[in-house]
């Protein structure tokens, strides 16, 4: 695993609030891609993290109506390695006075970029995400994890997390925590697969008014309870698919960004908090409620804006059940009352917060909390399209592991 | 014969942990400065930062919390799927991540009581007594 500990993040400071604005994005071609990856027609050549940054990063410059000599920084975030940020910059034609690895998952990276902004280090930062993990066959559990673990030169800790510590037990991947925040839930709640159906289901919706998402068959009750369990009690639709892409954002200092193409979209406050003590009993039976809690209201202090007034909402849904945990959490609704708002239609438009609107990690693409990013961009410029939040003004992302969490609040900027 | 099983962490405390359960002792790590106990194994103290401890030894008695039964071969074999997971509570707090021996994930209830046992397995280190739960009778 790449090295998650690279990324300081910069204090939740309100000095550091809308100071700079994402004013580019590029995806990949999710849905075809992962078509041509499965189906292999003749001539096709597995994709790597340069071709698929390259993509991105030609559709964020275009959509930002900038010039390439406008960007003047770079930074990559690979989750299974890619090429430095300097000679990134040289194969995109980037004459970068600032260049540099930022960590790899939506977990800090972008705060990063915004302080280096607010620090004068660039004006115009490129940030590229990249990741061609299934074409290399990655299996996300098991003993492609090592039990070695790797030491930790701050806290010098030898033990692994729990994704690799339990395998004696044959307990590990990522799928596994959800079913056993799930498993606790339900017999906490009383609440039964076919309640937890409709994450799956909502967010599937959101999906099939995507043209690039992965997955846009309608998912009927029958097909979800039949699917196969990956880790009892979660089926195959709990759990986020796995599919290559690139995202580029383009994250401009603020006063630079009134005129251009689209209407700016302010980086307004962030937040991070992480579990100290008793992992597996903050994250089974309070669901990461206080880590959500906290970073949270870091996140909203910093942007000057309330929960009530959060319109819109991207969660990590590396699994279904683990949306639930974030939107609970953060208190969009009470704990235990999640599956219910969500069958309810709270967590589509006309609801209290329209979630995923793109359709997630479960159906869009999994590209680790950076395309969660783009759709809040899309929400708040007004160009969601079906899913469409009417007068988005503010919207959250958050990137939630199973230790600790990554809010980010996004305000739509003036022009 | 001992079961297969995937590789434990071994290393210091680690092979401490796993010496009392060649004994047939569940001991845990008590902080000798706060008295916080640990599982999973730790180098200092997750409560107080502090790194002398105890090994507490457990009664055995615990409830059952939460499941997780894997049908998806993450092991490539190793494990025969499906098989079953049980996180249990110890009756001295700590969360203890197990396998029911001689029960089901369909026999479960909520905070069901369980008692421990140990299974002899084997991984790529060797021979070892791996800690288990059965039903309270």
């Amino acid at each position: 695993m790449a090295d998650y500990g690279a990324i300081t993040m910069p204090p939740s400071d309100r000095a550091l609030s809308r100071k700079t604005a994402i004013v580019g994005i590029g995806e990949t071609d999710y849905g075809a891609d992962y078509q041509a990856e499965r189906t292999r027609p003749e001539g096709w050549v597995p994709p790597t993290e340069e071709t698929l940054l390259t993509t991105a990063f030609e559709r964020a410059l275009a959509d930002s109506g900038l010039k390439r000599e406008d960007i003047d920084g770079i930074t990559t975030s690979f989750t299974y390695g890619g090429p430095p940020a300097d000679e990134v910059a040289k194969m995109l034609g980037v004459k970068a006075r600032f260049a540099q690895a930022n960590g790899n998952i939506m977990a800090g990276p972008l705060p990063v970029a915004c302080a280096a902004i607010a620090e004068g280090k660039a004006d115009t930062i490129a940030m590229l995400f990249a990741v061609a993990s299934r074409s290399a066959g990655r299996l996300f559990g098991g003993m492609t994890h090592s039990t070695g673990g790797t030491p930790d030169p701050d806290e010098e800790n030898r033990t692994p997390s729990s994704y690799y510590y339990y395998h004696p037990w044959g307990w590990s991947s990522q799928a596994a925590h959800w079913a056993l925040i799930f498993g606790h839930y339900q017999w906490k709640y009383g609440v039964g697969e076919e309640d937890l159906f409709h994450v799956a289901r909502q967010v599937r919706e959101h999906a099939m008014a995507q043209p690039n998402a992965v997955m846009r068959k309608e998912l009927t009750l029958e097909a979800y309870m039949g699917s196969r369990y990956i880790t009892r009690p979660l089926h195959l639709f709990d759990i986020c698919i796995v599919n290559d892409g690139a995202v580029c954002l383009i994250v401009r200092r603020a006063d630079l960004a009134r005129d251009l193409a689209h209407t700016p979209v302010d980086v307004a406050g962030w937040g991070h908090a992480k579990v100290k003590k008793n992992k597996m009993h903050v994250m089974v039976r309070e669901q990461l409620r206080p880590q959500l809690q906290e970073a949270s209201a870091q996140a909203l202090a910093m942007a000057g804006v309330s929960l009530a007034e959060v319109q819109h909402f991207e969660g990590y849904d590396a699994s279904s059940f683990h949306l639930i945990n974030q939107v609970e959490g953060i208190g969009f609704t009470e704990p235990g009352t999640g599956l219910a708002f969500c069958r309810d239609g709270q967590m589509t438009v006309g609801g209290r917060i329209p979630t995923n609107t793109s359709g997630g990690n479960l159906s869009q693409a999994y590209m680790q909390g950076w395309s969660q990013v783009a759709e809040a961009v899309r929400q708040l410029r007004g160009e969601a399209g079906q899913y469409q939040v009417p007068g988005a003004q503010v919207s959250m992302t958050n990137l939630a592991q199973t230790d600790q969490t990554h809010p980010i609040v996004f305000v739509r900027g003036d022009r | 014969m001992a079961e297969k099983r995937p590789d434990r962490t071994l290393g210091r405390h680690h092979d401490t942990f796993w010496e009392f359960c060649g004994q047939g002792e569940l001991r845990l790590q008590k902080c000798e400065s706060c008295d916080h106990l640990h599982w999973p194994v730790v180098q200092k103290c997750e409560n107080c930062g502090e790194r002398n401890f105890a090994w507490d030894r457990m009664s055995g008695r615990g409830k059952v919390v939460s499941w997780t039964s894997f049908e998806r071969d993450y092991y490539r074999g190793l494990l025969p799927v499906p098989y079953d997971t049980i996180l249990v509570e110890l009756e001295e707090g700590p969360l203890f991540m197990s396998n029911p021996q001689g029960f089901g994930w369909q026999e479960l209830s909520p905070d069901m009581p369980v008692k421990l046992t140990f299974v002899a397995a084997e991984d790529t280190a060797g021979e070892f007594s791996l800690p288990v739960f059965e039903r309270e009778t």
